[in-house]
């Protein structure tokens, strides 16, 4: 049961933490030493420019004034959806620039968080319920698996299949970009084809490294549920394991997994930015890894920005769809 | 005058000889447990591999007098790197820095979320909900990002990410502790304690902490991993100080100076093991520390 007091409290909190967020990001740069206009016309234009152009970029980019005015005209705009330009693609636009990266995130976090859901529930679910010696060999391979970091695996990944297994001069598969030089974008068989292909290495870093804190959960929480009294009562009652594992087991055990999905899910966003930079993957995570080689601050900041809003909206709904699996929540 | 007497006992237990016996105690038994010692094994030879690497590194890890890319060989263990740079010293050197900045990170958030947690679950009231509601906020905000922005503008030294990690890594930590310490400070003897006319600081020192120690270094056990691990994606990205001998530049060097072009495997292989070590030990430690301080029921 949810009550509109519950949804209306998460907004306020939603609303504390972007603002905490929004506040941050502001201050950061102008505690930092040095002027970004200088560094835009440095990088940009030589050094050499006319003192409009100077007033221009200073008043888009909200560094004239006090630092009241600054902070009420960066709100104004934030508000617009406006993230100002970016320095290095200047005069592309920030929003402009993660508009068009960020599908490529989604996908990526999207895809590779339902994966590792599905696999760890179906491991810990098998693990906790035949229990011996196939348990504790799952148990120690996830417990290994889980200490194994993400952007060396990656690595790991990129020097077999780049360089060390090529058959006859070509690749088994691509290891970077997320589609071919040689395919039009758009829905076609070829493109189709290629964008699973490109996707394959990313998303098996991800999952290898985070469906074991899934299977683990999910193992522990399937060997309490199997003490409960209303498993006991139903073996009692003749059904079959099948049923009881399906119905009595998987569907309780299920629920802490659902809980632990919003602060996983922070988790894996960071795994995947990592992944993105190791594998030349063009989404935000990739364009960030750019950003910071070019001291890009404003596309650093909207891109912060940006994910804070992405993973608070998550959370938030992986809380409203546990209280709506789970009827015994309630949320007040 | 009771009051006097009881706090004078309760000084000399807490004074006398009773926790040096606890800790050889708790050490004999987490030595009878096979995972907890198992850890503690790998771990300190994690850190004697450091210190051999500290005091006697088979070259200085920064000279590049050897050629580049060598694999493997007599001379060079672990072969060279891109300019030539002995890769076994490298890693004993890194081993070594990427301990200290775990072990730094984890007594600092350590710090932070067990006054944090103690403050809020013993308080409770309005400080409760004030630390309790940043609490959240910083466990919702992606820690990624958010190393990589605070970064970006603070001083690219490993001292400042340890801070930053340090100042990021207590949240967690601070929730389990306030929770442990609400259902702790209505036993008995934290009654006793109050009734004896102890006041809140001193309740908390004697009676609640000692009893959170368990608890508290399982979770500085995983803040330190995960320091290690953090710091390594930063520098990774390309953040922090890129000239310190650490785990987490070999690996940035390795993507960055074609490391994959040349094939250069043992390159990459030692820091991604030395992750997984520690990670197994670190697991290993707690798992056993969590069995053998198991609290009995009732007590």
């Amino acid at each position: 049961m949810i009550t509109r007091r519950y949804v209306i409290r998460r907004i306020i909190y939603m609303a504390i933490t972007f603002f905490v967020a929004i506040t941050l990001v502001f201050l950061l740069p102008r505690l930092a030493p040095g002027n970004p206009v200088l560094i835009i016309l440095l990088t940009k234009y030589g050094g050499i420019v006319k003192p409009q152009q100077l007033k221009i970029l200073e008043s888009e980019l909200h560094i004239s004034g006090t630092l009241w005015q600054q902070y009420v005209s960066f709100w104004i705009s934030l508000l617009h959806g406006n993230f100002g330009p970016s320095f290095y693609y200047y005069p592309q636009s920030v929003s402009s620039l993660i508009i068009t990266h960020i599908p490529w995130t989604f996908f990526l976090l999207g895809t590779s968080t339902i994966i590792s859901i599905v696999l760890g529930v179906a491991v810990g679910s098998y693990s906790g319920w035949k229990r011996g010696y196939s348990d504790s060999f799952l148990q120690s391979f996830s417990i290994g698996l889980t200490a194994v970091p993400y952007f060396w695996l990656a690595l790991i990944f990129q020097l077999v299949f780049a360089v060390l297994v090529v058959i006859n001069g070509t690749h088994i598969l691509p290891v970077a970009g997320a589609y071919g030089y040689f395919v039009t974008p758009g829905f076609n068989y070829q493109f189709v084809i290629s964008l699973l292909k490109h996707s394959i290495l990313p998303l098996a870093t991800l999952v290898i490294t985070s469906f074991p804190g899934f299977a683990l959960l999910m193992r522990n929480t399937v060997v309490t549920v199997l003490d409960e009294d209303y498993v006991l009562q139903a073996k009692a009652k003749g059904l079959s394991l099948n049923t009881i594992r399906k119905s009595y087991v998987n569907k309780n055990a299920i629920l802490p997994v659902a809980t632990s999905v919003g602060l996983a899910f922070a988790g894996i966003v960071g795994g995947a930015f990592i992944v993105e930079e190791v594998f030349s993957y063009p989404g935000i995570g990739y364009l960030l890894y750019n950003a910071v080689t070019v001291y890009d601050y404003p596309l650093e900041e909207g891109i912060f920005l940006i994910i804070v809003i992405v993973t608070i909206l998550a959370n938030f709904a992986v809380d409203l769809l546990y209280a709506y699996l789970d009827p015994r929540v309630v949320l007040k | 005058m009771t009051n006097v007497r009881i706090d004078k006992e309760r000084m000399e237990a807490v004074t006398s000889s009773r926790p040096t016996t606890r800790f050889k105690d708790f050490m004999s038994k987490l030595w009878k447990h096979k995972k907890g010692k198992a850890g503690l094994i790998i771990l300190f030879g994690l850190v004697i591999f450091a210190l051999i690497g500290h005091f006697a590194a088979p070259y200085n890890p920064l000279a590049n007098n050897a050629p580049a890319f060598q694999p493997p060989s007599h001379a060079h263990l672990l072969g060279t790197d891109y300019i030539g740079q002995d890769i076994l010293s490298w890693f004993m050197v890194g081993t070594g820095t990427s301990l200290v900045v775990g072990f730094t990170i984890a007594i600092l958030s350590a710090l932070i979320g067990v006054t944090v947690g103690v403050i809020a679950g013993y308080f409770g009231g309005k400080t409760d909900d004030v630390l309790m509601r940043a609490v959240d906020v910083l466990l919702v905000i992606p820690g990624f990002p958010l190393l990589v922005i605070l970064q970006t503008f603070l001083p690219p030294t490993l001292e400042t990410t340890v801070l930053i990690l340090s100042i990021l890594g207590w949240p967690f930590l601070a929730r389990v502790i306030r929770s442990q310490t609400l259902t702790l400070k209505e036993r008995q003897y934290v009654l006793a304690s109050k009734l004896s006319g102890l006041s809140g600081m001193q309740i908390i020192f004697r009676d609640i902490i000692p009893m959170l120690i368990p608890i508290i270094t399982i979770n500085a056990i995983f803040i330190a991993v995960g320091g290690v691990v953090a710091q390594a994606g930063l520098a990774f990205f390309g953040l922090g100080d890129l000239r310190s001998v650490n785990w987490g530049t070999e690996l940035y060097y390795f993507f960055n100076q074609d490391g994959i072009a040349y094939k250069a495997w043992w390159w990459l292989l030692p820091p991604g093991i030395g992750i997984i070590i520690l990670g197994l030990g670190a697991n290993f430690l707690s798992n056993g520390i969590f069995e053998t301080t198991k609290p009995q029921k009732g007590g």
